[in-house]
């Protein structure tokens, strides 16, 4: 592709120091990754092997020494809203309004409150809360929460959305729905992802490519693009599709080798 | 490789030590006494007067405890926080169980209860001096009066805590109304118990120096109050760390203890 | 006939009632006013029969004429708002509530600054929770002498006391509440696009807001207490002063009325002003804050 990549990491190695004894963990080793436009990126890999770690390093919210990350071509040095990110807990707010807390990035990059309410309206009709406007978070079940989160990094229209496990704590009925609708948004807003996950079905149902982490210090073991059309990828049919049944179990090969690798240790 | 691993180590256990509570605490104590020193020697007038530096309270302590008058200020203070929180929580529990296990008389007295609750100890004080004129039994009504209701409130609320399913459960055992409350309502309260023990304790401290102070009873309270009159302003510091300190030792290391244990122990308190 | 009558008008007295204040609380009202009724008959009693002398226990008459004896010199409403001089009661009222307006005007921002500022910064705080700890164990009370040397006897003094109860429990209430704010929702503002600020005000503020509130509570509960004791040993106003006062001339019936007058006032301004501010809170946004 001649176009530059949305997201560019470039010889990312990143050590941090153990919470309890202090001695220094090897998180990442020579990572290099980039994100195009309009691209859905997904990384799989066992639990401990340093995804989230890089997901805040590309978040901005814990800083790195060695190599480098660029998103747009400007290097990464602390949290902004080109970078939005659906966090795996419910990090919405609980003292604000579901429209309230959709249009919290556009309040704090100071817009006009018509221009808000107009767009709080349009991501509150694409992610199905509608009739849900005045509630408080705690009147909402799991899923209806994430799909505020999702509204709210939407609505402040990032470069780049950062998602973290972001189904990991809803039961596997409001998953399967809630995969099929991020899958409609993304087509519908055209935006850049990436994803993290420790599902390798997700990975495969949802990622343009799948990138399969080595247990720590996590690594990239491989990379496989699942070419299968955005609009194709609904859960009723993708089970008998052939593309991603190979490509799911060749990504489950791939990271039981990890997992027993380090059980046999 | 290594040499960097025990730099890091070291820096971590270094920072281990400055956050961690010990060593945060020692931190701490030493730096306020240093601020405190500082602005009494170089920032205050007339130090003695306003705020005496640390070495002037040790030097007062010394001398009082040579005289034995510290001492026995602290002995008083003690006895009456023991005597008068144990008499106190006495009354207490069993005032909060009757209020808990009958559902009439709770009714019929909580609103009393809650009126004379905040009627303080301090307010009553000179109701009961025009009574008992300044004397021990003055301080010691006003101790007992403080510590009783958090107490009873407490029972009260804990005995109500209790799942109506063991009582339900105990009943299909067969058991009698005496049983259910000695096997099932008291264990069931005993986490509240412990808190309002802590309550009282702390109300009852509270009370004692306020007590001695106004009535001029000697202990801690009246110690600080007399250091005021005698213009002696060391004394007055000196009573003020004693009190808070005690209060800390005796809440860190005994009250928190005892009601952590007892939660723990009678766990349900999973409301 | 008339019988009758009068059972269906009290029929449809106890129905109406019933209804409007609903079956169980009518229960709870009648049953909790009864102590209240036997107690003051109580009361009346001995002052008919002279159990105890007048000095002891005062004659509730007197403790209602005690009320207009002390206004007696008063011009009027206005005046007794505006403090002149011969209010002696209203006066010694506003003189009480007024301290409290005023120490939590300047002890709660003040307070909640500090807190916040403390709460965010996890070292910081970490030094700083042993100094709460002390200050608040420290009770207010104690710090009567020490603020007569630095103040002197007057409103100062006073004032003293209740800012420094209400500031050291604000403070830490706020600064243990910050830090209980979950970090996720801090980086959820940041990846906004939130400055520090922005966290402070939409993330740190209102997540502590419960704990807050709870410090506020506690503040007038050992506040209140912490200024009458105050007013006694080292005011020259305010209803602490007034019943002290009279306790030393014996004129009981101003003490109990000062007594009764102090125990309103808190009752009302807790009940009324602060646990509708922690339930509201609390049921909005589904917070579940166990004060302890």
């Amino acid at each position: 592709m001649s176009v530059e990549a949305k997201l560019i990491i470039k010889d990312l190695t990143h050590y941090y120091p153990d919470e309890y004894t202090g001695e220094s963990v090897h998180a990442l080793e020579n990572i290099n990754l980039q994100v195009y436009e309009n691209e859905f990126v997904a990384i799989v890999g066992p639990s401990g092997c340093g995804k989230t770690t890089l997901l805040n390093i590309v978040a901005g919210l814990l800083p790195y020494r060695q190599g480098i990350a660029t998103v747009d071509g400007i290097d990464i040095s602390g949290p902004g809203p080109d970078r939005g990110v659906v966090f795996q807990e419910h990090a919405i707010l609980p003292w604000r309004t579901v429209s309230k807390n959709i249009g919290h990035g556009l309040e704090l990059q100071r817009l006009p409150k018509t221009e808000i309410s107009r767009r709080v309206h349009e991501y509150i009709d694409l992610v199905g809360l509608t009739g849900f406007e005045d509630r408080y978070p705690h009147e909402l079940s799991g899923g209806m929460k994430q799909r505020v989160a999702v509204a709210r990094t939407l609505c402040a229209d990032p470069v780049i959305m950062l998602m973290d496990e972001p189904f990991a704590a809803v039961d596997a009925q409001t998953r399967i729905t809630l995969q099929d609708e991020l899958n409609r948004i993304v087509m519908a807003t055209r935006k850049t992802v990436l994803f993290i996950t420790h599902s390798v079905e997700e990975a495969a149902f949802l990622g343009d490519r799948c990138i399969v982490f080595s247990r720590r210090p996590g690594q990239i073991k491989t990379e496989i693009k699942i070419q299968i059309p955005r609009e194709e990828r609904v859960w009723k049919d993708m089970s008998s599709n052939p593309i991603f049944t190979d490509a799911r179990d060749e990504i489950l090969r791939l990271v039981r080798q990890e997992v027993t690798s380090d059980d046999e240790q | 490789m290594t040499s960097n691993n025990n730099v890091v180590s070291f820096r971590h256990k270094l920072k281990k030590f400055t956050t961690d509570g010990a060593g945060r605490l020692i931190i701490f104590l030493i730096g306020s006494i240093i601020l405190w020193a500082f602005i009494s020697l170089f920032i205050i007038e007339r130090p003695d007067r306003y705020l005496p530096s640390p070495m002037a309270v040790i030097l007062s302590s010394l001398d009082m405890l040579y005289k034995g008058s510290l001492i026995s200020f602290y002995s008083d203070t003690l006895g009456r926080l023991v005597f008068g929180g144990i008499v106190g929580i006495l009354i207490g529990i069993p005032i909060g169980l009757a209020l808990g296990l009958n559902r009439t008389i709770a009714d019929m007295f909580y609103p009393l209860m809650n009126f004379f609750q905040s009627v303080s100890g301090i307010a009553i004080f000179p109701v009961v001096v025009i009574w008992f004129g300044n004397s021990d039994t003055t301080v010691m009504i006003v101790i007992l009066y403080t510590s009783f209701f958090p107490i009873a409130f407490n029972v009260l609320s804990g005995v109500r805590s209790v799942p109506v399913r063991y009582i339900q459960a105990a009943r299909t055992l067969g058991a009698s109304r005496l049983q259910i409350i000695r096997d099932v309502l008291l264990p069931g309260a005993m986490p509240s118990i412990a808190v309002g023990t802590r309550l009282s304790v702390g109300f009852a401290w509270r009370a004692v120096i306020a007590g001695e102070m106004l009535a001029g009873r000697p202990g801690l309270g009246n110690m600080i109050f007399s250091g005021q009159e005698l213009d002696n302003t060391a004394q007055i510091l000196l009573g003020m760390v004693m009190i808070g300190v005690t209060w800390i030792v005796l809440d860190h290391y005994l009250l928190r203890p005892l009601e952590a244990d007892t939660i723990e122990r009678w766990g349900l308190v999973q409301r | 006939m008339g019988a009758g009558a009068e059972m269906i008008t009290y029929n449809r007295l106890s129905i109406a009632l019933q209804k409007r204040f609903g079956r169980q609380r009518l229960r709870r009202m009648i049953l909790g006013s009864i102590p209240f009724i036997v107690l003051i008959f109580l009361w009346e009693l001995n002052t008919h029969f002279g159990w105890y002398d007048p000095i002891e226990i005062p004659p509730i008459s007197a403790m209602w004429e005690a009320i207009f004896w002390l206004q007696s010199d008063c011009p009027g409403f206005v005046a007794a708002i505006e403090g002149h001089n011969d209010c002696n009661l209203s006066n010694n009222i506003i003189s009480s509530i007024g301290r409290v307006i005023l120490a939590a005007a300047v002890g709660i921002p003040l307070g909640v600054a500090f807190g916040v500022l403390a709460g965010i910064n996890r070292v910081l705080s970490g030094y700083l929770e042993p100094v709460g700890i002390f200050m608040n164990s420290v009770s207010g009370i104690a710090w009567i002498p020490l603020a007569i040397v630095w103040f002197g006897v007057g409103w100062e003094t006073t004032l003293f006391i209740m800012l420094n109860t209400i500031f050291w429990l604000i403070f830490f209430n706020t600064m243990m509440g910050v830090r209980a704010v979950p970090r996720v929702l801090v980086q959820g503002v940041q990846t906004l696009g939130g400055s520090r600020w922005d966290t402070i005000r939409h993330v740190y503020i209102p997540g502590a807001l419960p704990s807050i509130i709870t410090g506020m509570r506690m503040s007038l509960g050992f506040g209140w207490r912490a200024l009458i004791a105050a007013e006694m040993i080292g005011g020259d106003s305010g209803l602490g002063f007034m019943i002290f006062v009279s306790a030393v001339e014996f004129k009981s019936e101003e003490v109990f009325l000062g007594v009764i007058l102090i125990s309103i006032i808190y009752l009302i301004s807790d009940r009324w002003l602060l646990v509708p501010l922690e339930k509201w809170t609390v049921e909005r946004w589904g917070l579940v804050w166990k004060p302890t």
